[in-house]
């Protein structure tokens, strides 16, 4: 695997996504969703809407799931915005890691109104 | 004027807070490779925008346009709110769901919109505590910084009217299974802007919650609250300032959900609202446009300043005013509402310039709090015996002779200034401490 993905993979871990490497989990009653993008500085899915994927499925569930193309992660949110030129969906959710919040003493908590677990599967 | 004092408690919630966040970003901005040469660009770009505002906006307004927004351009605080209350009921609006905004705040919005009739709810957990408390936020990105697991704990069991635990994960998932059905049922969704990119027309919001995504996906209607001063004129400048804004506010590389919202929901797309309004709101911020401090139009609102600031950590942010506090609030506050209205806020601050240290976008705030003060002589708002006094006192200790008559009168009169004079005041309560005898100059 290229070191863009493998980038990718360390970085999204990090942001507290859970990175598969072979085959999408099961996992019941979670949302799926197809990324457009991965970025590999930050770890983050970059989610498109569009008639096939509303803005609120990667927020409405407990559990979500991004599947992503290798060939779809770009190194950086320069490299991202270059992709996209100048052409963007109605809402474009770069996604990083789960829904937390600081808001109580400082603590983190996860799962605060969007999913608290979050998943990407490279392709 | 009076001054909340922070209570133990609150002090020491204050202290760790702001610790852990000017932590986290002095971790964060050394991961960057050269993050001063950032800071440098991300000054230029907004400076850049702020030079050429003008035409900025106009770029803004057209592209949002094409993209199938409205744009509403508001002077002030009062025509804001109308605005706002104005698409609420031509929408036949009930509810209003809101993400966290301090422009909001700025403006007064939320009282508008009830006394017309619109509930409105906070949906930023930290926000959604302090509306419930009945409260204003104290810090800028972390607005309950006060609160303790035990005070959420109360105000959400008065919500579900049965007991929550003050465990923070029930309170969490309190909060979300209360919050859930505001989002379901709002009729609009009110957000706030970190950016608008002109190229594209779109907005750019943050939040680590959700709640900017939800609110912009589930309500029929979008308004977004956008500071024209906010402004960025490429996509490519707003991956320039998103690379220092979380780095700078958490310490984080990047928010969890950064989002780029350019117009309403398109054919076939099944959510996202049918109409969106952008109000740009000045308010005060053309009279910084010229001069020296438009420096301060720069600001992206990250709180670096009021983490590192001695002065906010051990006042809190109550102790400022209602909306901004910390060193960019002293600088930004009193510009915008007038140096006759705040004369006290640019003497919050010692003056160290860790604030400048701090600032991602490179404002040099503790030279403009500096300035500010000397605008306060120059413009005659400090009274006249002040200014006497410190006239008299700069004629007498700038000529060496009257220097040292007055410390040789000072020795002299120490007994006596306890009793009478000026001395009198700041002698209750306090030793007046004795001038040496021989003094120093004479020792060597």
């Amino acid at each position: 695997m290229n070191e863009l993905v493998e980038t990718f993979a360390r970085n999204a871990a990090a942001a507290g996504f859970v990175v598969h490497r072979v085959a999408a989990p099961e996992l019941p009653g979670a949302g799926v969703s197809r990324a457009a993008y991965g970025i590999a500085a930050t770890g983050s899915v970059v989610v498109a809407s569009s008639p096939d994927e509303p803005r609120s499925r990667h927020l409405l569930p407990e559990v979500h799931v991004s599947l992503l193309r290798q060939d779809a992660v770009v190194p950086d949110l320069a490299a991202l915005f270059a992709a996209l030129a100048g052409k963007l969906p109605s809402a474009l959710a770069i996604v990083t890691g789960p829904s937390r919040s600081a808001d109580i003493e400082q603590r983190l908590v996860v799962g605060v109104h969007g999913p608290r677990e979050v998943h990407v599967v490279i392709e | 004027m009076s001054f909340p004092v922070l209570d133990e408690h609150r002090l020491a919630a204050t202290d760790a807070a702001t610790l852990r966040l000017l932590n986290g970003r002095i971790e964060a901005w050394a991961q960057l490779d050269d993050v001063e040469d950032l800071r440098e660009r991300a000054h230029a770009i907004r400076m850049a925008a702020i030079d050429d505002l003008d035409a900025h906006l106009d770029r803004f307004v057209s592209a949002l346009e094409a993209a199938g927004g409205r744009a509403h351009v508001c002077a002030t605080a009062e025509e804001a709110r109308a605005t706002v209350v104005r698409i609420c009921l031509e929408s036949g609006a009930k509810l209003a769901a809101k993400s966290k905004s301090m422009l909001s705040e700025e403006i007064g919005l939320n009282a508008a919109l009830e006394a017309a009739g619109v509930g409105v709810v906070e949906t930023d957990l930290g926000e959604y505590i302090l509306q419930l408390a009945g409260e204003h936020p104290v810090h800028i990105i972390a607005p309950a910084i006060e609160k303790t697991a035990d005070d959420v704990a109360a105000l959400l069991s008065a919500v579900d009217g049965a007991p929550v635990e003050p465990r923070l994960e029930a309170l969490a998932q309190a909060a979300r299974r209360q919050l859930r059905r505001v989002f379901e049922e709002a009729d609009v969704g009110i957000t706030g802007a970190n950016f608008a990119v002109c190229e594209t027309g779109s907005i750019c919001l943050v939040t680590n919650e959700g709640n900017g995504g939800l609110v912009t996906a589930l309500p029929r209607v979008h308004v977004a609250l956008l500071g024209i001063e906010r402004v960025v004129p490429t996509l490519d400048d707003l991956s320039v300032l998103l690379q220092l804004l979380a780095r700078s506010g958490t310490g984080q590389t990047l928010t969890t959900y950064t989002r780029l919202l350019t117009g309403p929901r398109r054919d076939g797309e099944e959510d996202g609202p049918d109409e969106v309004h952008v109000v740009l709101v000045d308010n005060g911020r053309t009279n910084l446009r010229r001069g020296r401090y438009r420096e301060m139009l720069a600001c992206i609102r990250c709180g670096a300043c009021l983490n590192v600031c001695p002065v906010y950590r051990k006042a809190g942010g109550g102790a400022y005013g209602p909306v901004y506090s910390g060193p960019m609030g002293a600088v930004l506050v009193p510009l915008l509402r007038g140096l006759e209205r705040e004369p006290h806020l640019p003497h919050a601050s010692s003056l160290c310039g860790a604030c400048t240290t701090a600032c991602p976008v490179k404002i040099p705030l503790h030279e403009l709090l500096l300035d500010l003060r000397r605008d306060l002589v120059g413009e005659e708002i400090v009274s006249r015996r002040e200014r006497l006094a410190f006239t008299l006192w700069s004629l007498l200790w700038s000529r060496p002779a009257l220097y040292r008559l007055s410390t040789a009168l000072g020795r002299l009169g120490r007994p006596l200034g306890a009793i009478a004079g000026p001395g009198r005041t700041w002698a209750v309560g306090r030793a007046l401490p004795p001038l040496a005898r021989r003094r120093y100059r004479d020792r060597a």
